[in-house]
């Protein structure tokens, strides 16, 4: 039986048994609901909210819902900025609700909101507050701690964080150059924490080394010094730890010559770009590695046709948080033997995986508030455009969606591959 | 001078119905009208039923047109513009161009009634697919077909089953930089929403919403028989999303009064675009340096309490130049906006 929405549970009145007059009435419609008051209503919540630095565009809400269709996880559950302000509203703080941890700051209501409630500056700023008191779901303060204790949210050995390359090698015979032995390359490639840890991550790392050994690019990593970007921490709320592995990174490069920074995680991307430079680290220009490599694919030899139709997913924080939504169409255009096909929600309307903002780490909470994950959701999608591969290109994504492909029982159907993958697949030297 | 006549910018309703007050008080007007015809944006724009009272606006313009044209007092210079203004003494000596000829016209003031322009839902974003898809039309475009007698899907020239109305297209948006209410589009759409229930009465039709701003009569005018009479679905809740879905439009939004999605399907998806400052307005403006407001409607000075003087003595503005405005603002600022045009000649004349 489903319970009335915004109506606490013990605000809920129903016998198990009624009888009346003799006759047994049981059942839902003797249920109860305790009369609202009056003083329900506080404006005082919405101002705590407001009086938050960076929380204040919550009070702009006028209330015209165009977030909720957009919105990526009210798809899946019960949620979206004009929720969230008429929820706390009608007496519900923010500071302490289960809304707080929902939000995967995919900027999609941002887009289309005639008010700029700004989702992006109001769920860090509340959020951090929730941190200092101590009221974070235990899952993500496991990955605080872990980003804390080893330089990535994974929890792994800060001094394996270069044991991928030696796949490379084994591979391609590639020797994967370290910024600590060059001191100047032109590209200083962030590799970032999935791509050098996870298993998935560190597939697309090796088809991206033997990528970038074809091309001849002079580029260095940075091997053991590197540590997580934190972007995603800063925004899940941790904004001390945010700033902490910040300003390292930001010493870490002035040690080195480099004339571009190239990024694997479209999050890290966004944190260079965005929120450094606020910390004073304004001089690196930062791309993502698929606007470093789509007008250079001519040169890679792609000579293998696949035959795979196609479709893309963009990555919320390359598209609408940065702007790029071309380059990774151009590079999958340019593969031999792939045919792109569109997703209803594509571009600047793209579907969220679900990563974001600390989605990430929450999975497990987020159970309790959705009917089916953001990414099963996005790959029955990606499935109904009858395409076989999913193109990827955010190293959250492909550990989120292949998951998705077997909870959803589209095993067989659909696979996920990072587009750098699609690349040295087309170039005949897969990898092993 | 007294005996110099008075400029009109502008031959829509504002501009007529000023131009006809000083001819009836006994003062002659100039009226420069772009295009060849007058009339404004109401028959430019082809409207069919002007709001609310469902007048046939072709007729109510001729009416308002037939007021001015032939008599001694009125000198209509159609397809023509003012190129360039310079003030000699207390008047006015303006260049009106007419197909290429440039002449003089010396005025005692200026009434700028230059009007708005319709806001282009495909300028600031894509939101809506105006330009992707067929059916995915604006209030205007909706006009023009009932003004043929015949609504119908533009992509296959059938008759809709299923029609919505979005709201606040383009208006009440900081994005988009138009944070004002542009006061009409409401009344519009339920105006229309009528006729279409009327043309198509197998049409379920929907109106989207956020606030509904029916002032005053409007309420029981249109508003009300739209939703008791012809069956018009109020739905407070602005969709976000159209997609394609076959032969369909899928119209993605919130039922915000129930909390709950919505997934529709509609046949024709209506855009109720608002207004913004025409480039006429813009234009007369800068050339007779007028102050305008950010949204480069013409300002007009002393708050509330004068709604057609502007910051250049002896220019005057009336009509949607000022801002947002339905026919009956611009009639009756246009008035006032002659009268006080008259006032100016004759304080002049008095001033010696």
């Amino acid at each position: 039986m489903g319970r009335a929405p915004n109506v606490e549970p013990d605000h809920i009145h129903e016998k198990e048994h009624v009888v009346q007059e003799g006759m047994d009435i049981s059942g839902h419609w003797n249920r109860m609901f305790e009369q609202r008051v009056i003083w329900d209503y506080t404006p005082e919540l919405i101002e705590k909210v407001a009086d938050t630095p960076g929380g204040e565009s919550l009070a702009f809400c006028y209330q015209c819902a165009q977030c909720i269709p957009v919105c990526p996880v009210n798809t899946v559950g019960d949620y979206g900025p004009r929720r969230i302000y008429r929820r706390v509203q009608t007496g519900q703080d923010l500071f302490t609700s289960a809304d707080l941890w929902q939000c995967t700051t995919c900027m999609n209501c941002l887009r289309v909101c005639p008010k700029e409630v700004d989702m992006i500056q109001i769920m860090p700023a509340v959020r951090e507050k929730a941190v200092l008191d101590g009221g974070v779901p235990e899952e993500l303060q496991t990955v605080f701690q872990n980003t804390f204790d080893y330089g990535n949210p994974l929890g792994e050995s800060p001094k394996k964080r270069a044991a991928w390359t030696r796949r490379a090698a084994k591979a391609h015979g590639v020797d994967v150059p370290l910024m600590k032995d060059k001191k100047k390359a032109d590209i200083l490639w962030f590799v970032e924490c999935y791509p050098s840890y996870h298993p998935r991550g560190v597939d697309a790392s090796v088809a991206l080394a033997k990528v970038l050994d074809v091309l001849g690019v002079d580029y260095g990593i940075l091997g053991a010094e590197e540590k997580c970007s934190c972007d995603s921490q800063r925004l899940a709320g941790e904004v001390g730890l945010f700033e902490e592995f910040a300003e390292y990174t930001i010493k870490l490069f002035k040690r080195y010559k480099a004339k571009k920074v190239m990024v694997t995680d479209p999050h890290a991307l966004n944190a260079f770009r965005k929120e450094y430079p606020k910390l004073g680290g304004t001089f690196f220009e930062t791309i993502h590695y698929t606007t470093f490599l789509r007008d250079r694919m001519d040169e890679l030899g792609m000579t293998k046709p696949l035959g795979y139709k196609v479709t893309f997913h963009d990555p919320c924080y390359l598209g609408r948080h940065n702007g790029e939504y071309e380059a990774p169409r151009d590079m999958l255009r340019a593969i031999p033997g792939v045919e792109l096909i569109e997703m209803g929600r594509c571009r600047e309307n793209s579907y969220c995986c679900g990563g974001g903002g600390g989605g990430m780490w929450l999975d497990g909470f987020m159970s309790d508030h959705v009917t089916e994950r953001l990414s099963e959701n996005r790959v029955r999608e990606a499935v109904e455009t009858g395409a076989d591969v999913l193109a990827v290109c955010c190293p959250y994504e492909v550990s989120r969606f292949e998951d998705a492909v077997k909870s959803t029982g589209n095993e067989g159907k659909l696979v996920v591959r990072d587009i750098v993958e699609l690349v040295v697949e087309s170039m005949g030297v897969g990898d092993e | 001078m007294p005996d110099r006549p008075i400029l009109i910018v502008g031959g829509g309703p504002a501009g007529m119905e000023a131009a006809r007050g000083i001819a009836d008080l006994g003062y002659s007007a100039v009226v420069v009208e772009q295009k060849s015809t007058l009339g404004g944006t109401p028959v430019h724009s082809n409207y069919a039923a002007l709001t609310p009272d469902f007048r046939d606006a072709s007729e109510a313009m001729g009416a308002m047109a037939a007021a001015i044209e032939n008599r001694d007092t009125v000198d209509i210079r159609l397809d023509s513009t003012v190129t360039a203004c310079e003030r000699r003494g207390d008047d006015f000596a303006v260049t009106v161009e007419t197909g290429g000829t440039a002449s003089e016209v010396v005025a005692g003031a200026v009434i700028l009634a230059t009007g708005f322009r319709h806001f282009d839902p495909g300028r600031e974003t894509q939101q809506y697919g105006y330009y992707e898809h067929d059916d995915v039309i604006t209030l205007c475009d909706l006009e023009k077909m009932l003004k043929a007698g015949k609504v119908v899907r533009p992509s296959n020239g059938e008759p809709p089953k299923r029609l919505c109305f979005i709201q606040c297209v383009g208006s009440r948006d900081r994005q988009i930089g138009n944070e004002y209410c542009s006061k009409v589009c409401c009344g519009v759409a339920a105006k229309e929403s009528i006729e279409v229930r009327k043309m198509v009465p197998d049409c379920k039709t929907f109106i989207f919403y956020i606030d509904m701003r029916m002032y005053g009569y409007w309420e029981n005018e249109i508003y009300w028989p739209s939703q008791e009479k012809y069956k018009v679905n109020y739905v407070k809740g602005i969709a976000t999303e159209i997609v394609k879905k076959g032969d369909h439009l899928i119209v993605r939004g919130e039922d915000t009064t129930m909390g709950r999605p919505m997934e529709v399907p509609m046949d024709i998806v209506v855009l109720s675009v608002g207004m913004e400052a025409s480039d006429g307005t813009r234009a007369m403006a800068k050339l007779f340096g007028v102050e305008q407001n950010k949204y480069h409607f013409i300002e007009t000075i002393d708050g509330c309490m004068n709604t057609v003087t502007t910051s250049v003595d002896g220019v005057f503005a009336c009509g949607a130049a000022t801002g947002p405005a339905d026919i009956e603002d611009s009639v009756s600022s246009a008035s006032a906006a002659a009268m006080k045009a008259i006032a100016s000649l004759r304080a002049k004349a008095a001033a010696g």
